[in-house]
C-alpha cells in the first residue's frame, strides 16, 4: 500500500497478574506505538485484571503459513521424552519399600503453587 | 515474508478440495490462509456489515446514556453502549484483515457506509423515542444478538469465532443490563408500564426482521445458503427466530406485558411458534437507508468522519 | 485534628464547609464526565472512543463517591443530588460545562476533539494534584477515598497527555487548532483551581491545600512539556466566565440540566 496513513495494525498482549504468561489478546489500529498502547487496555481488558501490555506492530512478526505449519507435527512416539515412558519404576521402588519422585512429588518441593 | 510454497502452485480444485476438508476436520481458516474467493467475499460482507451494525448500533442507545434517569443508569447505559463501540472494533478489525488483499481498509468501510454500499443492520434504522426503548433494545434487540452470535460461535473462521468469543461474554451483561431497566418499568407506575408496552408495540416488527428473511424468495436475497455451506453458522434464519420466541415470549408474557400479534401461539404439532409475518417489502426500504432514522443516524457518522479527519490526517504515517 | 464521619455530622463549620468542598469535586468530575458521554460514538477513531468512554464511566464513578459521601453527611440521596440541584446551586468550574463544540449530541455535533484534548488534559492535571493533597486531607473518608481516585488517574493522565503531545507535536493544523484550544481554556482555566469563597475555610479546617499552590504545582508539572514542544504558558490564567464556585454559571449549563434529568423528571418518585 502506498501511504499506511493513521490505521497501523498492533497486535497487543497482556498479563493477567505479575506471574501469568504474556497472552495475546487482539489487534486495533493505531497510528503509533504510544497510541495503542493507551487504547490496549480499554478495548481488550475492560473488565478483567492486568499487570503489562505489550503492542508489537504486526508487520514485525514472522508468522507461518499454511504449508510451514506442516511442520508443527510430530510422531506419537517419544515416551521417553516424558514420564509416561518410566511408569514401570513405580513398581520397581515397592521392591525397596520407597515412593517413586513423581511430578507431583517434586513440583512440591517448592511450596504451595501460585494461582 | 513468507515465501511461494507449494500450495500456492496447486491447482484451484484442489486448494478448495482441501479447504473443504479443513471445514469439514473442525480446523479453524485464518487471515493469511488461502481461501475460496466466495468465501473471502461472503465473510467480508458478513462480518463489516456486522462490525458496522454495532457502531452505528450505538446510536440509538446512545441518544439516551447522557438522559439515563439515575447515576448507576447513567453508568450502565455508558459502559453498554462503550461495548457497542468495542465490538464494532472487534469485527472491524476482522473484516479490514480479509480485504487486505483487496488493498481496502477502514477508511474504505467507512466510505461504503456513508455511500450507502455498506448496509447495516434494519433495527437500528428505527427511532428509539423513549427511556423504554433504551431497554428493550438491550434486553429484546441484544437477545436477538445473542442468538445470531452464538449460533456462529464455531464459525469455520478462526479470527470471526475468536472475536464473537469475547462478544458473546459481554453480551450476558448487556442482556441483564436491559433486563434491569425492563423489570424497573414493568414493576413500576401505570406511566412506567405503559411506556414499555408501548417500546414492545413499536419494536415487534423490527425484531422479527432482524433474524432477516425466511428465504431468499421474500425479498430476493438470502446469504443463509452459502453461510451453512463453509460452516460459518448452522441455523436458518427462520430457526434463529423460533429460538428467539421460544426464550424471550414466555419473559415477555410474565411480566405482564402484551404481544402486538394476536395470531401468535405455539403450534404443538408442528413445534413452531405461528406469527404474522411483518411487511418485508418495508424491511427492504428500511436496509436501503429509507427507514425512519436512516439519514439522521449516517448523518452522524458523517459529521463524526468529517470534523475528526484533521486528527488522523496529523497522526497519519508519510511514507 | 482528623474527622470521622460522626464528628463532622456534629461540628457545623466543619460540616458545612466539608459538603462545600465535596459538591465542588462532585460537580466537576460530573458534569465534564456528562460531556464526555456525549462523545460516545463520535471520537476521532473507534478504539478510541472505547479507551474515552472508560475515563468517562471512572469519573463518574468518582462523582459517585464524593455524592455518596454527600448522603453520608445527610444532605440527601447521592441520585438526587446529581440530579436535582437547579444550575444557581451547582459548584463546578464553568469551564467544564461547557459544551463540546457545536451542535448538539442528538444533531450536527460538530464537536471540537483539540476542545476535548486540552480540557481534559489540563482537568486531569489539577485534579490528581488536588486529589494528591486530599489523601492528607483532616476528613478521613476523604482522604481514604482520594487514596482509590488517584490509582485511576495515572492513566486518565498518560492518556491525554499522549494526545496532547501527539496533536501539538505533528505541527500544521493539529498544532493550531490545539492551540485555539489552549486559548479558549486558559481564560477560564481559573475557575478549576478554584475554591471560591470557602477557600479561607478549607485551609484553617485542613481540608485540602491552597488554590496557590495547586495552581504552582500544576505550572511545575506543565512548564516541562510546554518548553518541549515549544509553546508558552501564559502569566496568568483567567475567570472570565465566572466562578463556578459561587453558582454562577452559563447556558451551556442550564440546557446540560435540562437533558440529563429528561427521564428523571418524568417521575422523581418512581424507581427507574
Amino acid at each position: 500500500m502506498p501511504d499506511k496513513g493513521f490505521y497501523q495494525e498492533f497486535e497487543v498482549f497482556s498479563k493477567r497478574s505479575d506471574a501469568s504468561p504474556l497472552q495475546h489478546q487482539f489487534s486495533l489500529l493505531a497510528p503509533n506505538h504510544e497510541l495503542a498502547l493507551v487504547m490496549a487496555q480499554e478495548n481488550f481488558m475492560r473488565r478483567e485484571p492486568v499487570s503489562d501490555i505489550w503492542v508489537v506492530k504486526r508487520e514485525d512478526i514472522r508468522k507461518m503459513d499454511l504449508e510451514e505449519k506442516q511442520s508443527l507435527k510430530r510422531l506419537d512416539n517419544k515416551d521417553y521424552r516424558n514420564t509416561k515412558g518410566y511408569g514401570y519404576l513405580k513398581k520397581k521402588w515397592r521392591v525397596y519399600e520407597q515412593e517413586i519422585l513423581d511430578e507431583r512429588e517434586i513440583l512440591s518441593w517448592g511450596g504451595e503453587p501460585e494461582k | 515474508m513468507a515465501e511461494t510454497s507449494s500450495f500456492d502452485l496447486l491447482p484451484d480444485e484442489q486448494r478448495l478440495a482441501r479447504f473443504m476438508e479443513r471445514i469439514e476436520t473442525g480446523e479453524k481458516i485464518e487471515a493469511d490462509d488461502w481461501m475460496p474467493e466466495d468465501y473471502r467475499m461472503t465473510l467480508i460482507k458478513l462480518i463489516s456489515m456486522h462490525g458496522i451494525s454495532e457502531i452505528m448500533g450505538a446510536l440509538p442507545e446512545k441518544e439516551w446514556v447522557p438522559k439515563a434517569p439515575s447515576l448507576k443508569r447513567k453508568l450502565a447505559i455508558m459502559a453498554k453502549v462503550q461495548d457497542e463501540m468495542g465490538h464494532g472494533q472487534l469485527l472491524l478489525r476482522v473484516a479490514e484483515d480479509l480485504m487486505e488483499p483487496l488493498l481496502k481498509s477502514r477508511e474504505h468501510i467507512i466510505q461504503d457506509l456513508l455511500s450507502g454500499k455498506l448496509k447495516f443492520h434494519n433495527v437500528f434504522h428505527m427511532e428509539a423515542k423513549t427511556w423504554g426503548d433504551a431497554g428493550l433494545i438491550g434486553w429484546l434487540v441484544d437477545g436477538a444478538a445473542i442468538i445470531t452470535q452464538t449460533n456462529m460461535l464455531n464459525a469455520s473462521y478462526g479470527p470471526y469465532a475468536r472475536a464473537l468469543k469475547r462478544i458473546c461474554a459481554e453480551e450476558v451483561f448487556h442482556a441483564q443490563h436491559g433486563e434491569a431497566i425492563i423489570m424497573a418499568l414493568a414493576e413500576g407506575t401505570g406511566k412506567q408500564k405503559a411506556m414499555i408496552q408501548d417500546s414492545i408495540d413499536r419494536w415487534w416488527d423490527a425484531l422479527l426482521m432482524f433474524f432477516g428473511p425466511g428465504d431468499a424468495s421474500t425479498t430476493g436475497t438470502s446469504k443463509q445458503d452459502i453461510t451453512m455451506k463453509y460452516k460459518i453458522r448452522t441455523k436458518t434464519n427462520e430457526e434463529l427466530r423460533q429460538d428467539f420466541f421460544s426464550k424471550y415470549i414466555p419473559r415477555v408474557l410474565s411480566l405482564g406485558l402484551k404481544l402486538p400479534d394476536e395470531t401468535m401461539h405455539f403450534d404443538k404439532t408442528e413445534g413452531l411458534w405461528k406469527y404474522r409475518q411483518p411487511d418485508w417489502s418495508q424491511f427492504k426500504q428500511i436496509i436501503k437507508n429509507n427507514g425512519p432514522k436512516s439519514r439522521e443516524r449516517l448523518r452522524l457518522r458523517e459529521i463524526s468522519y468529517t470534523s475528526n479527519k484533521w486528527v488522523l490526517e496529523a497522526l497519519s504515517v508519510r511514507v | 485534628m482528623k474527622y470521622t464521619k460522626e464528628e463532622a455530622l456534629i461540628h457545623k463549620e466543619y460540616h458545612s464547609a466539608l459538603c462545600e468542598l465535596l459538591f465542588q469535586l462532585a460537580d466537576d468530575d460530573f458534569i465534564l464526565a456528562y460531556r464526555g458521554s456525549e462523545w460516545l460514538g463520535l471520537a476521532p477513531h473507534i478504539e478510541e472512543d472505547v479507551a474515552f468512554s472508560s475515563i468517562s464511566q471512572d469519573m463518574m464513578g468518582h462523582a459517585v463517591i464524593f455524592y455518596g459521601m454527600l448522603e453520608d453527611l445527610g444532605i440527601g440521596k447521592a441520585n438526587d443530588l446529581a440530579h436535582d440541584r437547579p444550575a444557581e446551586e451547582r459548584k463546578n468550574a464553568i469551564l467544564l460545562e461547557r459544551v463540546n463544540g457545536p451542535g448538539t449530541y442528538l444533531h450536527e455535533p460538530h464537536y471540537d476533539w483539540a476542545f476535548a484534548v486540552v480540557r481534559s488534559y489540563f482537568y486531569t492535571g489539577i485534579k490528581k494534584i488536588k486529589i494528591a493533597s486530599l489523601k492528607n486531607s483532616s476528613y478521613i473518608p476523604l482522604s481514604q477515598a482520594a487514596v482509590k481516585i488517584e490509582m485511576e488517574l495515572y492513566y486518565h493522565l498518560l492518556h491525554w497527555k499522549t494526545w496532547f503531545t501527539q496533536l501539538l507535536g505533528a505541527g500544521g493544523e493539529a498544532k493550531k487548532r490545539i492551540e485555539d484550544a489552549m486559548a479558549a481554556v486558559f481564560p477560564d482555566l481559573d475557575g478549576v483551581f478554584s475554591f471560591g469563597a470557602a477557600r479561607t475555610m478549607f485551609i484553617r479546617l485542613a481540608l485540602i491545600t491552597s488554590e496557590e499552590e495547586i495552581r504552582q504545582e500544576w505550572i511545575q508539572m506543565m512548564r516541562p512539556i510546554f518548553e518541549s514542544l515549544g509553546i508558552n504558558m501564559p502569566n496568568s490564567f483567567g475567570l472570565e466566565s465566572g466562578n463556578g464556585r459561587d453558582g454562577v454559571h452559563t447556558e451551556d449549563l442550564e440546557a446540560a440540566l435540562k437533558t440529563l434529568t429528561e427521564v428523571y423528571r418524568i417521575d422523581q418518585t418512581a424507581s427507574w
